[in-house]
C-alpha cells in the first residue's frame, strides 16, 4: 500500500513539476492558464491518495473545494484572457509590458 | 444565538456583497448610492465587531456553530481585533475613494460588491482555524481583488497589472495548497491546534514532511507580503492598480495575511520554527537593502511608495523572527505596527488618489514642487504620514518601530536590529524629498488640484490626527484612549491564541 501511495505522489509532483515549469517558461496565456491547473490537480491527487491511503473522507471532500475553487479562478482568468485578446490582439505574454518600462512615472 | 452574535461581522459583509450584487443590475443605483450602501454594512459590521472586542481585561476563545463547522471558524479577541482592522481599513478606502469613483467613468456598483467579497474573504481568513478553509478565504480575497485591479479595463496598464497579479497568485496558492497536502500526510489533520498536537506525537517519524509542508506555506506567505525573492510582483501590480485600490491592498491584505499566518505558527509550528530563523535572516537582511534601492531609484511618488511599503515588511519579519525568544512583546509588536502603517499607509495614498483623481496627471516629485505654496493644508497632510512612515518620534510611526527594534534587541537579534535602522535612515531620504520639494522649491504649474472640500480631505485629515495623537496623545492627557490601549489590545489578543 505504501508503495502505491508513493508512486502516486511522485506522478503528482512530476505533474506539478511539469506545470511550474510551463508557467516559468511558455509565453501563451492560455498555456500558463493550463499550467496552473495542472499544479492544482496535481496537489488534488495528492489529497485523494493520501484519502485512500488512510481511509478517511477528509481529503476527498478537501480535492472537492480545491475544484471548486479552480473553477472559480478559472471563470476569472478566461474573462481576463478575452479582455487581454481584445485589447492586444495577441495571446503572448511578451508584448504586455506597459508596466515594465521603469520610468514612465504614471500614476 | 450567541454563536450568531459571533459571526454577526462576517454575516453583515457578505450580506452586504450579495445585496449589491443583486442591485447592480438597477439602472437607477448609481455610484454613490452603491458606496452609501457598502459603507452602512461595513458600519453594522464594525459596531458588531466592537461588540465582539470589548470585552474588557477578559480574552476569549469561542468556535461558532461547531456542530456545523466543526472548528474550521473561530472567534476570539485576536480575530476581531484584525477583523477591526481590515473593517476599518475598508471604510476608509471608501470614504477616501468616493471622489475618485466618480470621476472615473468605468466604475460601476459591481466594483464594492467585489470590494465587500474581498473584506468578506480577509476577515474569513483572520477568523480561519483550518488550512483549507484558510485557502478559500485567500482566494475569495484575492480573486475579488484581481477583478477589482483590472475593473478599469480600457487602459491597458490595468488590465496587465490584474493578469500578473492572477498569475503570480494562484502560483502562490498552489504553494499553498501543496504545503497543506504535505502538512496532512505528516500529521492526518488539516485543523489549527491538532496539527501542533499531532506534529509531538509523530515528532521522529514525519518531521521532514511537516517541515518541507511548513516551507511551502512560508513560501505562499513570503510572496503575499512581498518579501525578497518574490518581490517584484508588488511594484507593478500595486502600480497598475488604481489608487484606491493600491491603498486599499497595501494596508489590509497585508494584515489579513499576518492575522492568518501568526496564528499558524505561533500555536502550531511552535516546536519547527526555529528551523526557518536562519533563512529569515537573510531573507529580512535583503528585503530592507532591496526594498530601500528600489525606492531610492523611483521617480513616481506612487511607486516609492509602494516600493517602501516592501522595506515596512522586512520591519515587520524583523519582530516575526523575534517572536520565539521572548513571545510576548514579539506578537504585539508586530500587531501594534500593522496598526501604524495601515494608518500612514492609507493617509497617503489616499491623499493622493484624491490629488490625482480629476485628470491622469503623471505624478512624479517633480509635479509637487512648491506644492506647499498653493494647497498648504494638503501639503501639510502630507508631512505628517511622510514623518510617519520614516518612523519620527511624535507619530504613531515612531512608536511602532520603537516597540520592533527594542523587541528584536531582547530576543538577541542585535543585527537585524541595526539593519533595520539603517533602512530607517536610508528611508529618511526618499520620504524627506517628498517635503523638501513641497516646501523648498517654487514652481505653481500644478493645476486641476481638487480643492479642499468634499469628506475625503476631512477622513484624511482625521487620519493625520489620529497618526499625531498615537504619537504624542497619551502623554498629553492621562485616561483618554490613545497608543496605550492600542498595545494593550495587541498583547490581549495575542494571550487569546492560548486560550481555546
Amino acid at each position: 500500500m505504501a508503495d502505491l501511495l508513493l508512486s502516486y505522489i511522485a506522478l503528482a509532483m512530476i505533474l506539478f513539476s511539469i506545470g511550474f515549469l510551463g508557467i516559468i517558461s511558455r509565453k501563451n496565456i492560455f498555456i500558463v492558464y493550463m499550467s496552473i491547473e495542472l499544479m492544482l490537480n496535481a496537489v488534488n491527487l495528492i489529497f485523494v491518495a493520501l484519502g485512500r491511503y488512510n481511509e478517511s473522507m477528509e481529503p476527498q471532500v478537501m480535492a472537492m473545494i480545491i475544484i471548486a475553487i479552480a473553477a472559480a479562478e478559472a471563470a476569472v482568468f478566461l474573462s481576463l484572457i478575452v479582455v487581454l485578446y481584445r485589447n492586444k490582439k495577441s495571446l503572448n505574454s511578451d508584448i504586455f509590458n506597459v508596466l515594465k518600462q521603469k520610468d514612465t512615472a504614471n500614476g | 444565538m450567541i454563536d450568531f452574535i459571533y459571526v454577526l461581522p462576517l454575516f453583515f459583509v457578505g450580506l452586504g456583497a450579495i445585496s449589491l450584487m443583486i442591485v447592480s443590475t438597477f439602472k437607477s443605483v448609481t455610484i454613490r448610492k452603491g458606496s452609501i450602501t457598502t459603507l452602512v454594512f461595513l458600519s453594522m459590521a464594525f459596531i458588531s465587531n466592537l461588540y465582539n472586542l470589548n470585552t474588557g481585561d477578559e480574552v476569549y476563545s469561542h468556535y461558532p456553530f461547531i456542530d456545523i463547522f466543526n472548528k474550521m471558524i473561530i472567534v476570539d479577541t485576536y480575530a476581531s481585533y484584525f477583523s477591526t482592522i481590515l473593517i476599518l481599513g475598508a471604510i476608509l478606502t471608501i470614504l477616501i475613494g468616493i471622489h475618485y469613483f466618480e470621476k472615473h467613468k468605468e466604475f460601476t456598483v459591481e466594483f464594492f460588491s467585489l470590494f465587500l467579497f474581498s473584506v468578506f474573504g480577509m476577515m474569513l481568513l483572520v477568523h480561519a482555524n483550518e488550512l483549507i478553509s484558510a485557502f478559500v478565504a485567500l482566494e475569495i480575497a484575492s480573486i475579488s481583488l484581481y477583478v477589482m485591479i483590472g475593473f478599469e479595463k480600457v487602459i491597458s496598464k490595468r488590465i496587465e497589472a490584474s493578469y500578473r497579479y492572477l498569475v503570480l497568485g494562484s502560483l502562490a496558492g498552489v504553494f499553498f495548497l501543496l504545503g497543506t497536502s504535505f502538512v496532512y500526510g505528516a500529521t492526518g489533520t488539516t485543523t489549527i491546534g491538532t496539527i501542533g498536537d499531532m506534529s509531538l506525537n509523530t515528532f521522529a517519524t514525519n518531521m521532514n514532511l511537516l517541515i518541507i509542508g511548513g516551507t511551502m506555506i512560508l513560501i505562499t506567505f513570503l510572496f503575499k507580503i512581498a518579501a525578497f525573492p518574490f518581490q517584484n510582483w508588488a511594484i507593478d501590480v500595486y502600480s497598475g492598480a488604481p489608487l484606491p485600490v493600491t491603498a486599499y491592498m497595501a494596508a489590509t491584505f497585508k494584515a489579513a495575511i499576518f492575522g492568518f499566518v501568526l496564528r499558524l505558527f505561533i500555536v502550531d509550528f511552535d516546536l519547527i520554527r526555529d528551523f526557518w530563523d536562519d533563512a529569515l535572516v537573510y531573507v529580512i537582511i535583503l528585503t530592507l537593502a532591496y526594498g530601500s534601492f528600489l525606492a531610492i531609484i523611483q521617480k513616481s511618488l506612487k511607486r516609492m511608495l509602494v516600493a517602501s511599503s516592501i522595506v515596512h515588511t522586512g520591519y515587520l519579519l524583523i519582530a516575526f523572527t523575534s517572536i520565539s525568544a521572548l513571545g510576548e512583546s514579539g506578537a504585539s509588536s508586530i500587531i501594534f505596527y500593522l496598526v501604524a502603517y495601515f494608518l500612514s499607509a492609507v493617509g497617503a495614498f489616499g491623499l493622493i488618489a484624491y490629488i490625482s483623481s480629476d485628470d491622469h496627471l503623471r505624478i512624479t516629485y517633480d509635479d509637487f514642487r512648491g506644492f506647499a505654496k498653493i494647497r498648504p493644508y494638503m501639503a501639510a497632510m502630507l508631512s505628517i504620514f511622510m514623518l510617519s512612515l520614516a518612523g519620527i518620534p511624535s507619530t504613531i510611526g515612531f512608536i511602532g518601530k520603537f516597540y520592533i527594534f527594542t523587541g528584536a534587541i531582547e530576543a538577541g537579534n542585535t543585527i537585524l536590529a541595526v539593519v533595520g535602522i539603517i533602512a530607517t535612515f536610508i528611508s529618511v531620504y526618499y520620504y524627506f524629498k517628498l517635503i523638501a520639494i513641497m516646501y523648498f522649491y517654487r514652481s505653481a504649474e500644478m493645476t486641476n488640484v481638487p480643492p479642499l472640500k468634499g469628506v475625503a480631505p476631512v477622513v484624511i485629515a482625521f487620519i493625520a490626527l489620529a497618526i499625531i495623537w498615537g504619537g504624542v496623545g497619551n502623554t498629553l492627557v492621562a485616561y483618554f484612549p490613545g497608543v496605550d490601549l492600542l498595545i494593550d489590545m495587541a498583547k490581549l489578543s495575542y494571550e487569546s491564541l492560548f486560550v481555546g
